[in-house]
């Protein structure tokens, strides 16, 4: 179960963050996904595996913390999309076509000329199609 | 495959990836005429232009990452370069760009040259604005692509008058920032 995505800008400045549980701890998630950050300039700074490696755009499991487990992906404009979840098991097949998937939807949103590289996403379209993923994903891997 | 008995049934074709010449063109004069009413000067023309292909150059990168196999985030400076005088120009204006050259003067200037810009083939310069030249659009895509990429430069479009040729050829000259050189070398 998916319980917060978030995009997040090549400053470390958040784009959309949106949170799919009923409890108010966003916060909580929120923290988490700041925490997760960290751990993405680490891996791009000092990369552990030789150079064919080195540009890859999923960055797999960051962290996993008490009862979450966080997720990382990094476009080419140094845009990072998290994702956390409170899988025990989740594919990493899944994880890739998941963010393949929001992806997409990040390059629609982007694409409007009305949109402001930098301020945050405010497309409805955009969390219309990034809740329809997130519920498909949970479908997915559930058997 | 289904035979559809009412034509109204059948799904749309997902259509052309290509925008008529025509059509573009006459979106382009119109831009370049209604920024030509804001500004009173050439300078301030050029830099209307070049925002507006910065906007594109930033978008077109995003979506060329995402639909390009592979997805490789470009680190080197030729990496990005052949990128750009590649697939950029190739999504653009459906060929890839006469030439890539590295500039002698300086170190950290590079040229992409063409016979002639799509986007200039129906403009023609009239003598009093000079040296203008409405590919500084293009200019600002290449700024935008770079840009948005993590290789700050500053780009303009120049044209070069070669012999034999009625035309001047368009030169888009991009110097990279100290901090790209310097990075650069550090990669080795």
């Amino acid at each position: 179960m998916i319980v917060c995505i978030a995009v997040v800008g090549h400053q470390n400045n958040p784009l959309y963050i949106q949170s799919f549980t009923e409890a108010d701890d966003a916060l909580k998630l929120h923290h988490i996904v700041h925490c997760s950050l960290d751990v993405v300039d680490e891996r791009v700074n000092n990369p552990k595996k030789s150079a064919p490696t080195l540009n890859e755009t999923f960055l797999g499991l960051l962290y996993p913390t008490e009862n979450y487990k966080v997720y990382g992906y990094l476009t080419n404009t140094k845009v990072k999309f998290i994702m956390v979840t409170t899988d025990l098991d989740v594919r990493d097949a899944d994880v890739r076509n998941f963010f393949r998937r929001f992806h997409a939807a990040y390059v629609d949103a982007v694409s409007n000329p009305f949109h402001v590289p930098g301020k945050k996403i405010t497309s409805r379209t955009f969390a219309e199609r990034v809740s329809t993923i997130v519920k498909s994903f949970g479908l997915n891997s559930a058997g | 495959m289904k035979q559809y008995i009412n034509v109204l049934d059948r799904p749309l074709s997902k259509g052309k990836q290509e925008v008529s010449l025509s059509g573009f063109a006459f979106l382009f004069s119109e831009l370049v005429q209604y920024n030509q009413t804001q500004v009173d000067n050439i300078a301030e023309l050029e830099r209307r232009l070049e925002d507006a292909g910065y906007a594109v150059g930033a978008r077109i990168l995003e979506l060329l990452c995402h639909r390009e196999k592979g997805n490789r985030r470009e680190t080197r400076l030729l990496g990005i370069l052949s990128f750009m005088h590649s697939t950029v120009w190739k999504a653009l204006f459906g060929k890839v760009a006469d030439s890539l050259e590295k500039g002698t003067e300086h170190e950290d200037e590079y040229m992409i040259s063409e016979k002639e810009l799509l986007l200039n083939r129906f403009i023609s310069i009239p003598k009093d604005m000079g040296a203008f030249n409405c590919g500084a659009f293009v200019a600002g895509i290449v700024r935008g692509v770079l840009d948005n990429a993590g290789f700050p430069a500053v780009v303009s479009a120049h044209f070069v008058p070669v012999e034999g040729q009625q035309r001047p050829r368009t030169t888009i000259l991009i110097k990279f920032a100290e901090e790209v050189l310097q990075r650069e070398a550090r990669l080795g």
